[in-house]
């Protein structure tokens, strides 16, 4: 039966390139999803929210310290002398290029955004087309959307 | 014919979905799905997880809209959004269970007197596809099943050319060992 190779695996293409029937609902579930405000409203999160302020103060224990975790300011700082516009897009402002569009001056471009202890991924949008990743900070390993981009860690004991 | 740019509807569709139709949406995910469900599904090798992996790589797009740089190339992007959803739930579920996926022309469409035969055929492709190594069937797949160009599944994967070369010729030969085994079980 399988007396070449190229034909055994022709056969297994053809096999695999039938359509396949995928469940009609899934287009209304990914509507439903999208169209829903996030993050999604369940009875647990008031619980969850609670617990996870509650383990927070007793990490943190805010009151035997001196200072307290609040967001602080971050200046991201991007040298690009030939752009005519650099924004700074990430987790912190929903990668909404609007939101923190940066300075520039002699080529060398600054903002500063708050940020509150967390992980964020960021890049820099270069003349609204141009994905950069962060030359001076770890960049994502594997980014699914395909675009380079930076990480940042902001502690949460006042670094 | 690899991922191409789909005239300029999927341009003109990310860009009235950014003005706030969210209902253009629809159309994307419609055009798409059959597409992406296939290489879920093989990939995968399950149906509940491979539509879980297509669902939330569909709203995963939307949330990420800003990030597509390139609208008319929203297919292609997209794609790259599976191909790792697909990577982490693959490696999460380790191929936990093992339901084989007959299309629906195999089972519906059966009233033919090799209907076995197709069965047994369709196992075993399916049984040979979830032996070979995740990458090597990545590869395997979005090279002659999803038919794109290696440059294309290296932009996709990050993997290198010659490295995907290499993965594609090892699933070949895997799988005609692997069918050749299953035929003389």
């Amino acid at each position: 039966m399988f007396e070449h190779e190229d034909d055994v695996v022709q056969r297994v293409i053809e096999q695999l390139r039938r359509p396949v029937a995928i469940d009609p609902a899934l287009d209304a579930r990914v509507m439903e999803v999208i169209a829903a405000p996030r993050p999604p409203t369940r009875a647990i999160w008031p619980w969850l929210a609670a617990a996870a302020v509650l383990v927070s103060l007793i990490m943190w224990r805010p009151w035997s310290r001196s200072f307290r975790v609040e967001a602080a300011a971050f200046q991201f700082v991007l040298v690009a002398p030939h752009a005519n516009s650099v924004s700074l897009v990430g987790d912190f402002n929903d990668w909404d290029p609007k939101r923190s569009p940066m300075r520039t001056a002699n080529g060398i471009w600054a903002t500063v955004v708050q940020l509150a202890p967390g992980r964020y991924r960021y890049a820099f949008l270069v003349n609204g087309v141009e994905w950069r990743a962060d030359p001076g900070a770890p960049a994502v390993p594997d980014d699914e959307f395909g675009t380079p981009s930076s990480v940042v860690t902001v502690g949460g004991r006042g670094s | 014919m690899g991922i191409e740019r789909v005239e300029s509807s999927d341009a003109e569709l990310v860009r009235r979905i950014r003005t706030g139709d969210i209902g253009a949406y629809g159309a994307l995910v419609s055009r798409y799905r059959d597409r992406l469900g296939r290489y879920a599904l093989h990939m995968l090798g399950d149906r509940e997880d491979a539509e879980e992996a297509l669902q939330d790589s569909f709203v995963r797009a939307y949330r990420s809209l800003a990030r597509c740089d390139d609208p008319a190339r929203f297919g292609a992007w997209l794609y790259g959004i599976l191909v790792n959803r697909c990577r982490t739930s693959g490696a999460r579920a380790a191929r936990r269970r093992r339901m084989f996926v007959r299309d629906a022309d195999a089972l519906h469409g059966a009233a033919h007197a090799d209907q076995s035969d197709r069965l047994e055929w369709t196992d075993a492709v399916d049984r040979a596809l979830a032996r070979l190594a995740p990458e090597s069937r990545e590869a395997f797949l979005l090279k002659h099943v999803e038919d794109l160009e290696y440059e294309e599944i290296a932009e996709l994967t990050g993997a290198g050319v010659s490295a995907l070369k290499m993965r594609v010729k090892r699933a070949r030969e895997q799988l005609q060992r692997y069918l050749r085994e299953a035929e003389h079980v």
